[in-house]
């Protein structure tokens, strides 16, 4: 058992002496060229969060839909707008390091069915998406937002 | 961009995407009519199965795939998408699928690792 605990001391030294080397290597060569970070996981407060970024949505679908009727020519440049608001906003959260998508689907109220599904192959521990919807008289319309840590 | 990701058996190929799709699509939906109840598992099918396949290319990506199955009644569907990446690796393929009774796109985005 003593043998055991030495050696577990002698190893948080040894660790204790590389955080040390590292920090003054990173000293030194701060000024030259960005260094490679290391880091893996988006900061806490850079997290995407589905919550905030769905009131996002909200607002800019509320902004750009609210009392417009649907006309086949119109909507496709509607959607293309959505979509790059969407995504410039998203850009201004200040998600460091996350890419986007920005899907945006706009269609024609007739009493038609439609389903729309999603699945995504990700890290589920820093990517992640929102999304929300839209309805009028005229039209509906479904913008979901993906954001993509890059490690 | 550093030269261990730029081979074509670690790049985003539209072609290749596009026959996952078309497939997946078939297998799922094939020749039938559209069905209220069935368009759950169809979308949930035809968006499984172009994982799948994905994931057995084995390439370094992050996948995300949508499809959305819509009845034909003569209204309209718009769908655009916009994205912020990197250009160079990463890349989106779309697929417009129809038969008699209704329309079905599929859309699967690949966010090199």
């Amino acid at each position: 058992m003593g043998e055991e605990l030495t050696e577990s001391e002698t190893s948080v030294s040894k660790t204790r002496v590389n955080d040390i080397l590292s920090e003054v290597a990173v000293a030194e060569k701060s000024d030259k060229t960005a260094q490679n970070t290391y880091i893996i996981r988006p900061n806490f407060s850079q997290k995407f969060r589905p919550v905030n970024v769905k009131e996002m949505i909200h607002t800019v679908l509320g902004e750009k839909l609210t009392g417009v009727v649907y006309s086949a020519d119109e909507t496709t440049g509607l959607t293309k707008t959505i979509a790059d608001t969407i995504k410039s906003k998203l850009k201004d959260m200040g998600h460091e390091r996350y890419k986007f998508i920005v899907q945006v689907v706009i269609g024609e109220q007739r009493g038609e069915g439609v389903k729309m599904g999603c699945r995504c192959f990700w890290d589920s521990d820093t990517d992640n998406y929102a999304q929300d919807i839209f309805m009028n008289e005229s039209l509906f319309c479904v913008a979901a937002a993906y954001g993509v840590f890059k490690y | 961009m550093d030269d261990f990701q730029s081979g074509e058996e670690t790049a985003f190929v539209v072609d290749e995407v596009t026959n996952i799709i078309k497939e997946a699509v078939e297998g799922a939906i094939g020749g039938n009519g559209y069905q209220h109840n069935k368009v759950n598992q169809w979308t949930s099918n035809v968006v499984e199965q172009c994982l799948n396949q994905l994931t057995k290319l084995g390439k370094p990506f992050k996948y995300i795939v949508t499809c959305v199955i819509m009845q034909k009644n003569g209204a309209g569907l718009h769908t655009a998408s916009s994205c912020f990446w990197d250009n160079t690796t990463d890349g989106n393929c779309t697929v417009r699928w129809e038969n008699k009774t209704m329309f079905c796109i599929v859309s699967v985005f690949g966010l090199a690792i």
